[in-house]
């Protein structure tokens, strides 16, 4: 092949994407959608399920402030501490629960493999930028607050390529 | 299982020389020292984007360059040491951070070392998503690949493309394992969750779309005369020379070596696959850089071959125990391919639950060893195309 045949073709190859269609995600406005509501584990059969590694979600009706997810969080990011909740519950005699440092963590999903007792998940929420350091710092509490979410754009294909409708 | 040299190694020549140290040893760039009015030296790097944190010390009389001593070590994180801290599950995390496109492949070695020292059997349905998982990680780690030799070349629109691209398969692992990068997704005993509803659906109609599109790459940069005129018969490597510099993956395959861990020690379930391992002769920059490029054609074969021999239930992960520990004193390496050659970890255990000792034998390391010798007597300009093409990663080299 000549170097002029291969020039044009390659500008043609080019050329020809003018008319496929766009494969950007116009991210504010538009945000991926995830598989299920963020990764769980079942304690039961010891398989995970499947979904997005974000912000955590604690429930305290179950914690028993055994400590296991800062224990396994140890030699990974040491994200979690422990803290005193006012609230007393009869199945968490220390009334310590888990708080989480978003600074620090780095979203293996490893606390959540070690809960046995179905308190603490993942969810689907990823924005968690704050003007502060200590914004990342995610009390008991605020951890209970189950996300809003709105992701709805996924990856279509057709014929005239693949976009994010 | 060891591979035979060719009887032509043992009668090569010595054209490489080895540098003996000497007695005035001097840190790098001050042992390069002045020879000649003509020659300049010249530091690329740490800072400059086409180097990736690490800096090559050149020497050059006008264009050519003389001498080149690559200086890597700007990125070290002493991930040896801190495995020794930490036990087999939360090593798993930081593992995986030395090449984050390609994190999957980059703790594979060590899962499989963990497994043999434990004494765990995986699930077969766990080996086939662990599989799926490795091969769309390399198709991850070379289009980003790609995507740098583009833009080092100056070519922009072969960085748009594998970037967007790319972002096809990072939904899939999204998917998958719920992350997009850095997945901590392989673990001793398995993979930490189940594939999603309908995903296998989902893979493979992305898988055959990305195939289509990666065919397009052709035109615009593998048959363009301009790439080709500026990499072909540019920093040849010899058949020999790849033998006695030890380089691996695709530097290796470049020079018309047929090795591939997939195929010659299959680990999981990769003797079960049809694996093509892509073998040119030329040994240029324009080989090493068009073999990734066929090996992602064959990655995404490998994927449609695994998701049809997919047992279609069953567990894919192990219970263990909490602080898992080896039985006395043991050792294990293993190997695997990844996105960049033969990658091994050896792990040293003395029955605690942390390992005495862990080394990883990256392959970029072993890439980088021939960069003075592909450099010498090249044009200045010719110094990306030969420096990135040999699939070499700043921080997978100083781990």
């Amino acid at each position: 092949m000549g170097t002029a045949t291969g020039i044009i073709r390659a500008l043609n190859s080019g050329i020809k994407h003018l008319a496929i269609k766009r494969f950007t995600l116009r991210y504010p406005e538009e945000k991926l959608k995830f598989v299920g509501d963020g990764y769980q584990f079942d304690p039961s059969t010891g398989v995970g399920i499947a979904g997005l590694k974000g912000r955590h979600m604690l429930f305290h009706d179950k914690c028993t402030g055994c400590q296991l997810c800062s224990i396994a969080c140890e030699g990974v990011a040491e994200a979690i501490a422990m803290v005193k909740v006012p609230e007393e519950h009869k199945h968490n005699k220390k009334a310590i629960m888990p708080q989480i440092d978003y600074g620090k963590c780095v979203f293996c999903g490893l606390c959540v493999d070690a809960c046995p007792f179905y308190a603490l998940y993942m969810t689907n929420d990823y924005e968690l930028s704050t003007f502060s350091k200590e914004g990342l710092i995610y009390t008991p509490a605020q951890l209970q607050v189950k996300p809003y979410v709105a992701q709805d754009s996924e990856i279509i294909i057709t014929d005239r390529g693949a976009s994010h409708g | 299982m060891t591979t035979e040299l060719p009887a032509d190694i043992q009668s090569s020549s010595s054209e490489i020389q080895t540098d003996k140290p000497s007695s005035n040893w001097l840190p790098p760039g001050l042992a390069l020292q002045k020879v000649d009015e003509r020659i300049m030296t010249l530091n690329v790097g740490p800072q400059h984007p086409g180097s990736g944190h690490m800096r090559l010390i050149v020497q050059i009389d006008g264009d050519y360059i003389v001498a080149c001593d690559p200086d890597p070590g700007y990125v070290h994180r002493g991930e040896e040491k801190m495995a020794e801290y930490r036990n087999y599950i939360t090593n798993i995390p930081h593992l995986e951070r030395p090449v984050i496109h390609d994190s999957c492949n980059m703790l594979y070695p060590y899962v499989l070392g963990v497994e043999e020292l434990l004494g765990i059997e995986v699930p077969e349905r766990a080996k086939y998503v662990r599989v799926i998982a490795a091969e769309l990680n390399r198709c991850i780690y070379i289009m980003y690949w790609l995507a740098i030799y583009g833009i080092f070349l100056g070519h922009s629109t072969m960085f748009m493309w594998p970037t967007g691209d790319r972002e096809l398969l990072i939904d899939l692992m999204e998917k998958m394992t719920g992350a997009r990068v850095t997945h901590s997704h392989f673990i001793p005993g398995g993979v930490r969750n189940d594939l999603p509803a309908n995903f296998e659906e989902v893979c493979l109609r992305q898988v055959n779309y990305f195939e289509k599109r990666i065919k397009e790459y052709a035109a615009v940069f593998y048959d363009n005369p301009i790439l080709i005129s500026r990499t072909q018969n540019t920093g040849v490597l010899s058949r020999q020379d790849a033998i006695r510099l030890g380089v691996t993956g695709s530097v290796l395959r470049a020079s018309g070596i047929d090795f591939d861990v997939r195929k010659k020690e299959p680990y999981d379930v990769y003797d079960e696959l049809d694996i093509q391992s892509i073998v040119m002769t030329e040994g240029d920059a324009y080989a090493r850089s068009k073999i990734p490029w066929l090996d992602m054609m064959d990655s995404c074969n490998i994927i449609r071959q695994a998701l049809q021999k997919m047992p279609k239930s069953g567990s894919v992960r192990v219970k263990l125990k909490p602080n898992p520990k080896g039985k006395g004193l043991d050792t294990v390496y293993k190997r695997v391919e990844s996105g960049r050659g033969s990658l091994g970890c050896y792990i040293v255990s003395d029955g605690k639950p942390e390992p005495y000792r862990l080394k990883l034998s990256v392959p970029s390391f072993r890439n980088l060893i021939a960069l003075p010798y592909l450099l010498k007597g090249e044009k200045l300009g010719n110094m990306p195309s030969v420096y990135w093409s040999l699939n070499y990663w700043p921080v997978e080299a100083d781990r």
